[in-house]
């Protein structure tokens, strides 16, 4: 989140996938998609390239369509890892 | 009315305190954009040098033609057991392919960049690392970044 707002004030718009959105809102990230999954797989399951490229292309479409500083978009895909 | 004044009085109660906006609004459509990753999960080329699980303020250039095959993730903060059967899972660079491919966004940038997040010192990231990877994005022209962390 601080590289993601350094890069922000550069003059770069920026998006985050966050797995612990509340975070990320409290550290400032001008704009942030949730999918429900877990940290370390913030893109999607591994070896699930649909899901993956979902994600993806739903948190870029977001950077056209946020338009208040701060908001969170939960995506609607979800991945629960087995540990 | 006369009102009791104590300088620097402060609530016991701890209130969490937000940074101050950061925002460069979105200008162009996202065919016409030119998009890199930047990602906190600690992701670099094989080839080069971990980073130190204890804390690292430094981070790794990851040219837009890797290979995913040629990543990896040193991170000591976080599960790696799903990145480390596909990359994709927290640096997508063969879905951001796939996306310009399709025509969905102009093109992948040619440089990336991976850190290793979660902790470490915050005023360097703040002061120096954080300001370095968005210079790296300003000379390759780069109009949007996706980044994965939290």
């Amino acid at each position: 989140m601080i590289v993601q707002r350094a890069i922000e004030s550069a003059g770069i718009s920026t998006i985050i996938i966050a797995a612990l959105p509340p975070v990320v809102r409290q550290n400032g990230a001008p704009r942030v998609t949730a999918p429900l999954v877990p940290m370390g797989a913030n893109a999607g399951e591994p070896n699930n390239a649909e899901m993956q490229l979902n994600i993806v292309r739903d948190t870029l479409k977001q950077l056209e369509e946020i338009e208040t500083p701060g908001r969170i978009v939960k995506l609607p895909y979800e991945y629960n890892a087995k540990i | 009315m006369s009102l009791t004044v104590v300088k620097g009085l402060q609530s016991e109660i701890y209130v969490p305190i937000t940074p101050e906006v950061v925002w460069t609004p979105v200008e162009k459509p996202l065919k016409e954009m030119k998009v890199a990753l930047a990602t906190a999960a600690g992701v670099h080329l094989k080839s080069d040098k971990r980073f130190n699980l204890a804390g690292d303020t430094g981070y790794r250039i990851i040219p837009g033609d890797a290979s995913s095959e040629d990543l990896m993730v040193s991170h000591g903060g976080y599960d790696n057991s799903d990145v480390n059967k596909d990359i994709n899972c927290m640096f997508p660079l063969d879905r951001l392919r796939e996306l310009e491919s399709e025509g969905f966004i102009k093109e992948v940038a040619s440089k990336h960049v991976g850190f290793m997040g979660g902790g470490g010192d915050v005023k360097v990231f703040k002061e120096e690392t954080g300001p370095k990877i968005a210079e790296i994005f300003k000379e390759e022209g780069v109009d949007a970044v996706l980044l994965t962390a939290g």
